[in-house]
């Protein structure tokens, strides 16, 4: 599976790598970080160029982006349409004026350090309507940032972009499911904060 | 204390059960990583695992570049085909297929060449 992938990228070269970061932030299952080291490496072997490389993958992932935020944004319109009752509308503005507030921030980071939630992110912003400014201007930075540690890690250590694939591979898969526990821990939490206050005014 | 009020754990699990399942899910999954990352650390550590023997998906120009030897050194042991333009970066395995030749045969010429030059 993995030589199959290596194979294609010199041999599809830039289309591949934009094809693959595109796919990959619409949350489907494409090797991207793979890729996107096996470019830097064949750059730096000489079968590819490594700019036209890192352009390739910026540009794919900064339109997969905006797919997966547009597809969020129309899948919030059509749930938007059912009648809210007063409380829960309370709760829809306060979520909104959250994401509003720290949402910039979630995309950025989850373009290149907790990578495994990004096409998520993506759906989450467009359906709580993250304006759109903020929303692609933290994507393009995180997207900078998550290019060019894996294309230039591929160029750089060349000879071990296998090992190098393995091992981010796992740490962002356990950045993704600390940062995941540390939300579901903060909620709990709260939960528990809430009850005492509860009992007490009781 | 415990007794009328349920405990915190109680309390979450009658009241926020999702969460709470999706909390203990979610520290499964970061220890199989941590776990993972542990292993591949160890696997990847040894230098033996390091020395990637050559492969069909490697171009002329990566195998240069992993054994650090001329690309010239490669180059030369391969019949140009026709088919095969250099624009479009062709694998070993192509390169093989093209030349008619089984893929282990084409590799092995090259790592004899590769031991031919650093043996100099």
């Amino acid at each position: 599976m993995t030589e199959t992938i290596l194979a294609l990228v010199p041999i599809y070269g830039l289309a591949l790598i934009a094809i693959g970061t595109l796919l990959s932030c619409l949350a489907l299952p494409i090797p991207s970080s793979l890729i996107m080291l096996s470019a830097g490496g064949f750059a730096a072997a000489g079968d590819l160029v490594l700019w036209q490389a890192g352009a390739a993958a910026l540009g794919g992932a900064i339109l997969g982006d905006q797919l997966g935020y547009q597809a969020g944004r129309l899948g919030g319109r059509l749930f938007s349409g059912r009648r809210l009752t007063p409380q829960r509308a309370a709760l829809m503005a306060k979520a909104g004026a959250y994401v509003q507030e720290r949402g910039a921030m979630a995309v950025f980071l989850s373009r290149w350090l907790v990578s495994p939630l990004g096409p998520y992110v993506n759906f989450a912003s467009g359906a709580a309507r993250l304006d759109w400014a903020r929303f692609s201007r933290a994507a393009i930075m995180g997207e900078m940032v998550w290019v060019t540690i894996y294309i230039g890690l591929g160029a750089v250590f060349a000879d071990d972009i296998l090992a190098l694939a393995d091992l981010l591979g796992s740490v962002s898969g356990l950045l993704a499911a600390l940062a995941l526990a540390g939300a579901l821990g903060l909620w709990l939490k709260a939960a528990l904060h809430h009850r005492q206050q509860r009992e007490t005014s009781r | 204390m415990n007794g009328p009020h349920p405990s915190a754990l109680g309390y979450l699990w009658h009241h926020h059960r999702p969460a709470l399942i999706g909390f203990a899910l979610v520290l499964v999954i970061a220890l199989a990583f941590a776990v993972r990352l542990t292993l591949f650390t160890i696997y990847w550590s040894d230098p033996a695992h390091r020395n990637q023997p050559i492969e069909g998906w490697m171009t002329p120009g990566y195998v240069a570049q992993s054994y650090d030897v001329d690309p010239d050194v490669i180059r030369a042991l391969l019949t140009p085909q026709p088919e095969l333009r250099p624009s479009t970066h062709p694998t070993l395995e192509r390169i093989a297929e093209a030349e008619g030749i089984a893929l282990p045969d084409l590799i092995a010429q090259i790592e004899a060449a590769i031991n031919a030059v650093r043996g100099e």
